[in-house]
């Protein structure tokens, strides 16, 4: 299964500098890819999911045009050539 | 033409020319200044429709105002020959100071993010430049660059460019301009209509050249880089080039305008992430062979101070990053360092020199959630840890939202540091930071539940250690009140006797009081000083029992108390008006000070605005320095910081225009000593340390204490 995240700017130092990073690994879930892309890129992980797991308040991910937090949150699933978005949330001052 | 009158602008040199046009300098007779006067010969390449369009074009691009746009002033012509009068602009070409091997990555991130501001600008109006490149951008000495000829390539040929685009590199030697030919966007040659990504596109090549001294797409002959440009992938950019720069330039150079940054204010976005701390240096990073992220940061593109031995350093955070203020020991001169970290807010700072070090540990909380980061090196490179180091463990189902609060062990305990959180708790460390635990103690007390958060959140924002008594802490809540420990932190029990809650049905609970601030002073740890939510108190049995202190101030309300570093019965607080309107009073900006403990209380308001001054102090905005006189700062949440270098008879402001300030902190940089810790932040070492390191005290029985 190969899947496409686009990884936002603030995060790319951690991403070895690349703003698409693709992953080949079976994943039936956004925390399955997600898992797939903290071994990869362990740094990433702290910065996106909380230390309970969950996903930051101000952070956004998106399958395709789908923001998850409508879909089943880390639970939604993904399919082959999915591509994630990790998009910080339009908020704050 | 020298001497000729150009409108209402003499020409006075010339000072440089190409092959289609002259460029000027003149002096604008009319409004009495230096300006850049371009004179397009007759037959360059312009028939009559051509030139009536360049004039339109120009005007319409007179309308740019932009720090980072060279402004037209006028357009006309003379003779038939078409001039344009501009700003003169003196500095050098981004070509000429790319030559060779190019810029720091720093200076190609400062110059990208301006030249990104500027076609932000324009775009936004319309204009799109047609003719970015490195010789039509010019920065002067003080790092400020300036972006020519916005508008004027629309109907021009390439030989017009050339000579419109000619700056005063000019001047500077290069007399020739390179051709426009290696910027243009692979859409440009297969003849497709332009927009502004084809900007962004010879953005990236200006950003490939500033970065390595070359064009990404290079050849003998035109062909030759028109082909490179339209099938050929730039040769990639290693160190120092840092990898997130590398990734904006491969952006911008997508063949298809699709794949690239679709708006000029998305690559400003992205060069400033990468100079808020994206970048890796590979003189830094210990691993930098490994794969993953840096352990250090260096932060190449922030102008730091140049920290010396004796200097006095101030360390502001605010809401949307931190600054590094030094002067010498005289207080009158600040050079200013940062910011650091772009965009995140940094609510604690401290300065630790314990065991030799010169070490600065900073919070820092946004979006991507909320570390501790340490610089060894006064801001120029800073710890960036893969894991966050602070974090709740599993079982609490907690999670940190922000840290409020880097307290210093003793000085004979360099590796032991507090910090103080939201949601409220304590974290300690007793390897200098590398692993952090949860004082269990006070998370699993039985009052938590109970603790309610106040208007910052639910924040464990004081912690005082008691410089006598190793096993006795002090830490504040709001809003929960003040809690004790005599056990090193294994149990905890309230102290809040007398402190009101005026929110609550029972205005003196045991627990619960929204308190603001404590204040200990290291010779007299006995007794504390506490800005509560309504409420000004001192205790004076180690916080069995609480005296209301509030004689004579405008209010009772406000949120930082600091002691005087030298005089145990000295304190200073900013009042604000009241709960509900959290501005200074009356819209007079005044400290208030006691010297005797709280009996009575004076205002201190020489140089600080006393008229439309609704300003509010938060909590760890205020704080003293250790020299003598004392040296007395704070911030507001306007971004204005004020100091006073006479324990507060006059006072100054350092700056203004700063993001919301949240924190302020100062240190003595002592040089390496191991011996003597002078830093605002409170360590148990104080009551030995600081207090025979200076020559003057004001005794503390110099005044007697009214106790109520």
């Amino acid at each position: 299964m190969s899947l496409t995240f686009h990884i936002p700017g603030a995060l790319r130092e951690f991403a070895a500098g690349q703003s698409t990073v693709k992953i080949d690994s079976p994943c039936k879930t956004v925390a399955d890819a997600l898992s797939a892309l903290w071994t990869a890129y362990p740094a990433l992980r702290d910065r996106i999911l909380n230390e309970q797991g969950q996903l930051r308040q101000h952070i956004n991910i998106f399958i395709g045009n789908e923001n998850i937090r409508y879909t089943g949150g880390l639970s939604s699933p993904i399919q082959d050539s999915s591509e994630i978005s990790i998009v910080p949330a339009v908020s704050g001052g | 033409m020298i001497g000729q009158v150009l409108g209402h602008c003499r020409i006075t040199a010339k000072i440089g020319e190409g092959g289609m046009g002259v460029v000027y300098r003149a002096y604008d007779e009319l409004l009495h200044r230096d300006v850049a006067v371009k004179v397009v010969k007759k037959g360059a390449g312009l028939d009559a429709s051509s030139s009536q369009n360049l004039l339109q074009e120009a005007r319409a691009s007179s309308s740019l105002s932009h720090p980072n746009i060279c402004a037209i002033h006028e357009v006309g012509e003379t003779e038939g020959d078409l001039y344009i009068v501009m700003e003169l602009v003196e500095g050098k070409s981004l070509y000429t100071m790319s030559a060779g091997t190019g810029l720091p990555p720093e200076s190609v991130l400062r110059y990208g993010v301006q030249i990104a501001s500027a076609l932000s600008r324009a775009h936004d109006r319309g204009i799109i430049h047609r003719d970015l490149k490195t010789a039509n951008i010019v920065a002067t000495p003080e790092g400020l660059v300036k972006v020519l000829d916005f508008g004027l390539a629309r109907r021009m040929g390439g030989g017009v460019l050339e000579a419109l685009t000619m700056s005063f590199s000019a001047v500077q030697g290069a007399s020739s301009v390179s051709g426009t030919l290696p910027y243009m966007a692979p859409e440009i040659l297969r003849g497709e209509s332009v927009d502004a990504r084809g900007d962004l596109w010879a953005l990236g090549v200006v950003l490939y050249e500033m970065a390595s001294g070359r064009l990404p797409f290079e050849g003998r002959t035109g062909f030759e880089i028109s082909t490179a440009i339209m099938r050929e992938m730039p040769k990639p950019l290693g160190p120092p080039v840092p990898p997130g720069l590398w990734a904006i330039i491969q952006r911008c150079l997508a063949k298809e305008p699709l794949q690239r940054y679709q708006r000029a204010s998305e690559v400003q976005a992205a060069l400033e992430a990468v100079q808020s701390g994206a970048i890796v240096s590979p003189n830094v990073a210990p691993d930098q062979d490994q794969p993953g992220p840096p352990k250090m940061t260096t932060m190449h593109s922030v102008r730091h101070a140049q920290v010396k031995k004796g200097d006095l350093l101030l360390l502001i955070g605010t809401t949307k990053g931190a600054f590094i203020l030094r002067s010498n020991a005289q207080r009158a001169r600040w050079e200013i360092g940062g910011p650091y970290f772009h965009g995140h807010a940094v609510y604690a700072l401290a300065y630790d020199d314990r065991a030799g070090q010169h070490r600065i540990w900073a919070s820092t909380s946004s979006y991507w959630g909320t570390l501790l980061r340490s610089s060894p090196d006064f801001g120029k490179s800073w710890t960036n840890p893969q894991e966050a180091p602070i974090r709740f463990p599993a079982d609490t189902g907690t999670s940190l939202k922000n840290i409020w609060q880097i307290t210093l062990g003793p000085a004979d305990e360099p590796n032991l540091l507090y910090c103080g959180v939201e949601p409220a708790a304590l974290f300690e460390t007793r390897d200098a930071g590398e692993t952090w635990t949860l004082v269990r103690g006070l998370f699993d007390h039985p009052h938590r539940p109970r603790w309610l958060p106040g208007n910052g959140g639910l924040a464990l924002h004081s912690i005082v250690l008691d410089p006598a008594n190793k096993q006795r802490m002090y830490i504040a809540i709001s809003s929960g009140g003040v809690y004790r420990t005599e056990d090193g932190g294994s149990t905890w029990t309230a102290q809040n006797r007398g402190i009101r809650a005026v929110f609550m049905p029972d205005h003196y609970p045991e627990f619960g009081q929204c308190v603001h601030k404590i204040a200990m002073h290291p010779s007299r740890p006995g007794r504390l000083f506490l800005q509560n939510h309504w409420g000004l108190y001192r205790s004076d049995d180690a916080a069995e029992n609480w005296t209301d202190i509030a004689n004579g101030v405008p209010s009772d309300f406000g949120f930082p108390i600091v002691m005087h570093p030298h005089n145990p019965d000295c304190v200073y607080i900013i009042p604000v008006d009241s709960d509900e309107f959290r501005c200074s009073c009356e819209g007079r900006l005044r400290v208030y000070r006691t010297r005797n403990a709280g009996a009575t209380w004076d205002p201190l308001a020489r140089g600080l605005p006393q008229k439309q001054a609704y300003e509010t102090i938060l909590r760890d905005a205020m704080t003293t320095d250790s020299l003598d006189p004392a040296g007395i700062y704070f911030g507001t949440r306007s971004g204005q910081l004020f100091g006073s270098r006479d324990e507060g008879k006059t006072w100054q402001r350092i700056l203004e225009g700063l993001p919301s300030i949240v924190c302020v902190r100062t240190a003595v940089v002592d040089g390496g000593s191991a011996s003597t810790v002078r830093s605002s932040t409170t360590t148990r070492s104080d009551v030995t340390k600081s207090a025979p390191s200076h020559k003057t005290h004001r005794s503390s029985s110099r005044t007697k204490t009214k106790k109520k």
